[in-house]
């Protein structure tokens, strides 16, 4: 009798611990997503920690290890938004659930890859499980400039049913790589030969027209698109477009409907860059 | 009665002995029966105690929850909060930041003589394993560790990129991983979800690429009529490049029919989900006549 008893407190000490054990993590982690400092603020308490702490004990030991810690971390986090171009501008979780077994939070993210911006919520459940730990993403929802491209917009769509986070950053990574050195490419390029540039959509288009101002309705277009599949693979495509005035064509009927083809052939050789630049020569030098 | 009879010696000291063991026995009982009650004392106030603290801890819990819903992103006045707690809580922010990174397939830290990379794979949205690369970069990169399986052609992937352009190694490395994992979870699930449509255990080789298995589409048979050879020819690719589904020579056309079907089925949809779409009624296979 007295036995169980005995037994019977022991369990509801256990319980009662992991009670208290759960409630503490609970609190703590509201206490961080709750409380918000600044920049300066952090500075400020970062310089009069050290100074408070060396005069107590002669600037050695444990909590000094605190500011080496966050340098240390902060070190990591810049060389990985350089090294991977993303950067996170806001970054808000809060826990929803939190039970022995399972946590789940809710995540707000807003960064950006290179010139392209996102905002993400999303839910995240950890379970613990007898071997590991498994994450799953549920809910999520993705919001991107798509600039009216139908494959990013079909695609985020897509991503966002299968809650496909880790394909959205890969995909989205190897993307903005590219749309960033279109974008360099036709900067470069309008600023090299800016009567011959012109850039009806602006730095974000997908496409440069060139012309000679000396000769009128002669116009090569060329168009660089970024596909991106459902898969999330990007392939870069370039081609290019002519308007030739009636009677330039008749004359040079041959050249004119090869020049697409010539292009390309630049592309593969070449190079965009080289091949562009080719083009403009070109039509430079044509009169 | 007789009084003052003489008894033997001896047996005044065996029923001595016998009262002082009595007497010992009383005693050892008694202290037992004390230290239990000690025992059982302490541990009600040790839960007494548990109580308390675990009654106080949810009433703050539920006091900030309630904080919170009344004013969202309420900026704490730092004067309140000491310099470490301010740190502390700048820390906790960095590794959580630190951890997102994990979710977007690449992440790392830098090391003393170079980077150590995470490279993380997911299936959708549940992420699976992660693989590790050490690099050193002095005098030039190369990988010191990994926990990348040999199945996995790293070094071609190395030679072609590492030197030129490391990102792209880890993409392309992070392309064949992720396809890896992903033909793996595949399998693994066609196999734990919809075994009895197989015929015991599948065949497949290390690197998932090649899967071999009969099956039924319908889960109510015990006969496995159709043989399917899956091939991923492209080891970045999650679905198969070549799908051979045969039956038996005799059997009737309305099987070969079903045949081609699944075949096209298993090109476009992932293995498992395709499965899924047979349904439970099933696509009703007349297998033995």
């Amino acid at each position: 009798m007295d036995s169980s008893l005995c037994q019977a407190y022991k369990d509801e000490i256990q319980s009662l611990e992991e009670e208290i054990r759960l409630l503490t993590e609970k609190y703590e982690a509201n206490q961080q997503e709750s409380v918000s400092f600044s920049e300066e603020e952090i500075l400020m308490s970062i310089n009069s920690f050290q100074k408070e702490f060396q005069r107590q004990s002669g600037g050695h030991g444990f909590p000094s290890d605190l500011k080496a810690e966050l340098e240390s971390l902060e070190t990591d986090l810049s060389f990985l938004m350089k090294f991977t171009g993303i950067q996170f501008t806001s970054h808000c979780k809060k826990t929803v659930e939190k039970t022995r077994n399972r946590t789940v939070q809710k995540h707000r993210l807003l960064g950006n890859c290179h010139s392209l911006s996102f905002e993400l919520e999303f839910q995240l459940l950890e379970m613990q499980t007898k071997e590991s730990v498994s994450t799953v993403i549920t809910d999520l929802s993705i919001t991107m400039e798509s600039g009216g491209d139908s494959d990013v917009s079909k695609f985020v769509s897509r991503t966002e049913k299968h809650g496909s986070l880790l394909t959205f950053f890969r995909s989205l990574s190897s993307y903005a790589e590219w749309y960033e050195h279109r974008r360099c490419t036709f900067l470069h390029f309008k600023a090299k030969y800016p009567d011959i540039v012109a850039l009806p959509d602006g730095l974000r288009g997908d496409y440069i027209i060139l012309r000679n101002p000396k000769v009128s309705r002669f116009e090569l277009m060329i168009v660089w698109k970024i596909h991106l599949d459902e898969e999330g693979r990007t392939t870069p495509v370039l081609d290019l477009l002519t308007k030739v005035p009636e009677q330039v064509l008749e004359q040079n009927r041959a050249t004119v409907e090869n020049a697409p083809a010539h292009f390309r052939s630049l592309l593969l050789l070449l190079g965009a860059e080289t091949a562009i630049e080719n083009l403009i020569k070109a039509l430079d030098l044509e009169k | 009665m007789e009084e003052g009879k003489a008894h033997p010696p001896e047996g005044v000291f065996a029923h001595l002995e016998m009262l002082e063991a009595r007497a010992h026995e009383a005693a050892v009982k008694q202290a037992a029966a004390e230290q239990q009650k000690e025992q059982l004392a302490r541990l009600e106030a040790r839960v007494q105690e548990l109580r308390q603290r675990r009654d106080e801890l949810q009433a703050k819990v539920e006091l900030q929850e309630q904080g919170q819903r009344e004013q969202e992103g309420v900026v704490s006045d730092p004067a309140q909060h000491s310099a470490q707690t301010v740190l502390e809580w700048k820390i906790r922010k960095v590794k959580s930041t630190l951890q997102v990174f994990y979710l977007t397939g690449i992440s790392g830290k830098l090391s003393k003589h170079g980077v150590c990379f995470c490279i993380s794979t997911a299936y959708e949205g549940i992420y699976l394993d992660s693989y590790y690369l050490d690099l050193l970069t002095e005098p030039q990169v190369r990988i010191h560790r990994h926990s990348v399986p040999i199945f996995i052609p790293m070094e071609q992937i190395a030679k072609k990129y590492l030197q030129t352009d490391i990102r792209r190694f880890l993409s392309v490395l992070s392309d064949h991983l992720n396809a890896y994992v992903g033909r793996r979870y595949q399998a693994d699930q066609l196999q734990e979800h919809f075994s009895d449509r197989l015929e015991g255990t599948m065949q497949r080789n290390s690197l998932c690429n090649l899967l071999v298995f009969n099956y039924n589409p319908s889960s109510k048979s015990e006969t496995f009529p159709f043989n399917a050879r899956l091939l991923y020819g492209d080891l970045c690719c999650s679905l198969p490049t070549e799908v051979v589904i045969s039956c038996a020579p005799d059997a009737p056309a309305a099987l070969a029919e079903m045949a081609a079907a699944h075949s096209d089925l298993f090109r476009r949809l992932a293995l498992h989900k395709a499965f899924g779409s047979f349904g439970s009624a099933g696509e009703h296979v007349d297998g033995a006549r």
